[in-house]
């Protein structure tokens, strides 16, 4: 049901560039994409306004031992920059997501140094930077430089 | 760097060129042959401190790593002196395309002595030749794990930052330092 909305921001380069998803032609793909991956995901939420897609948050814990730490992702659609909209919604999800998915200790974003935007989202929400990884990712051809971001379920605890 | 041609050296053995560390190495494939050599260090707990696995207690749970992961090992070499007998191993592990994960381990009897630092930067030095599509060498060391830390820096890998809980081992999440060392970067 929401392929139309999905294709409005995943068929947007904007928006997938930074992301390791293609950019979507056809609402078929899109469902396809969505049935696939979007719906056996750990924990994918949409981002919404009047119950529309607008936008994506997935957290995806990794496998075996290293299940206690999880990578975060977002994506908005591009009319929506620039409101404060994806840091609202990751701040919801977060709190969220160490209260479903007890046993993930560590959630980490990995951040391209170009993307200002992505890391002002994390920095307000009090992620900590840990580290600048020199040419870490390999994407679309490319090779990035990454700001590495945590949030531990221990930061959320308050204060004695 | 420059190959040793009277004493005859094959080409995937990498040696000492400078007067550091006190004895000379060279970096060789491991064999079969070399379980008992394995032994030493494998059954140690202080050189298993900050591995993932535990020391080895039988020869033939080693014979049983060395076909299963030593041989098959995309670049793994035995750490030698001038006897040709390993005193231990390290390792380039690709992680994916352009990333790869050096690990090394070394005999207790021979730490302090420069012996992983210079095991290292033979590695350093080589591994970008050998391997065209790394653009990144990179090491993860526990917080605790000074001695290990110094050796990268005396090599010249940057030191990155601290990733907290990120890594399992033994039954607690733990810190890790992240290093790494590109094409482009000098060897100290």
């Amino acid at each position: 049901m929401d392929a139309h909305d999905f294709l409005r921001w995943a068929g947007d380069d904007r928006v997938t560039g930074n992301l390791r998803w293609p950019a979507f032609t056809s609402e078929e793909e899109a469902l396809t994409f969505i049935r696939d991956v979007c719906l056996p995901h750990p924990w994918r939420r949409s981002i919404c306004i009047d119950d529309r897609s607008i936008g994506f948050i997935s957290i995806f814990p990794e496998t075996g031992d290293n299940r206690f730490k999880a990578h975060i992702g977002y994506g908005l659609s591009h009319e929506y920059w620039g409101k404060g909209i994806t840091t609202r919604a990751v701040s919801v999800a977060v709190s969220q997501v160490f209260n479903d998915l007890p046993h993930v200790l560590r959630l980490q974003a990995f951040v391209q140094t170009q993307n200002k935007a992505s890391q002002r989202v994390v920095e307000k929400i009090g992620f900590q930077k840990e580290c600048l990884l020199r040419k870490y990712t390999y994407l679309k051809g490319q090779i990035y430089d990454v700001f590495v971001y945590s949030l531990l379920s221990s930061d959320l605890l308050p204060l004695p | 760097m420059e190959i040793d041609s009277s004493s005859m050296i094959k080409p995937e053995t990498l040696s000492t060129r400078s007067s550091s560390p006190s004895e000379k190495i060279h970096l060789r494939p491991m064999t079969l042959s070399d379980v008992d050599d394995f032994m030493v260090w494998a059954t140690d707990s202080n050189v298993t401190r900050f591995c993932t696995w535990e020391p080895y207690t039988s020869r033939e749970a080693a014979i049983a790593y060395l076909n299963d992961v030593v041989l098959p090992h995309p670049w793994l070499r035995a750490i030698c002196l001038d006897n040709d007998r390993p005193i231990g191993s390290i390792s380039v592990t690709p992680v994916d395309k352009i990333r790869g994960e050096i690990g090394y381990v070394l005999g207790s009897k021979y730490w302090g002595k420069g012996i992983a630092t210079e095991a290292v930067r033979l590695v350093a030095a080589e591994i970008f030749k050998e391997n065209p599509e790394m653009e990144r060498l990179e090491a993860l060391v526990d917080v605790d794990n000074v001695g290990s830390q110094k050796v990268l820096e005396k090599v010249g890998f940057v030191r990155e930052g601290v990733m907290r809980k990120f890594m399992y081992l033994k039954g607690n999440v733990r810190d890790m330092v992240m290093f790494s060392f590109l094409p482009s970067d000098s060897l100290h």
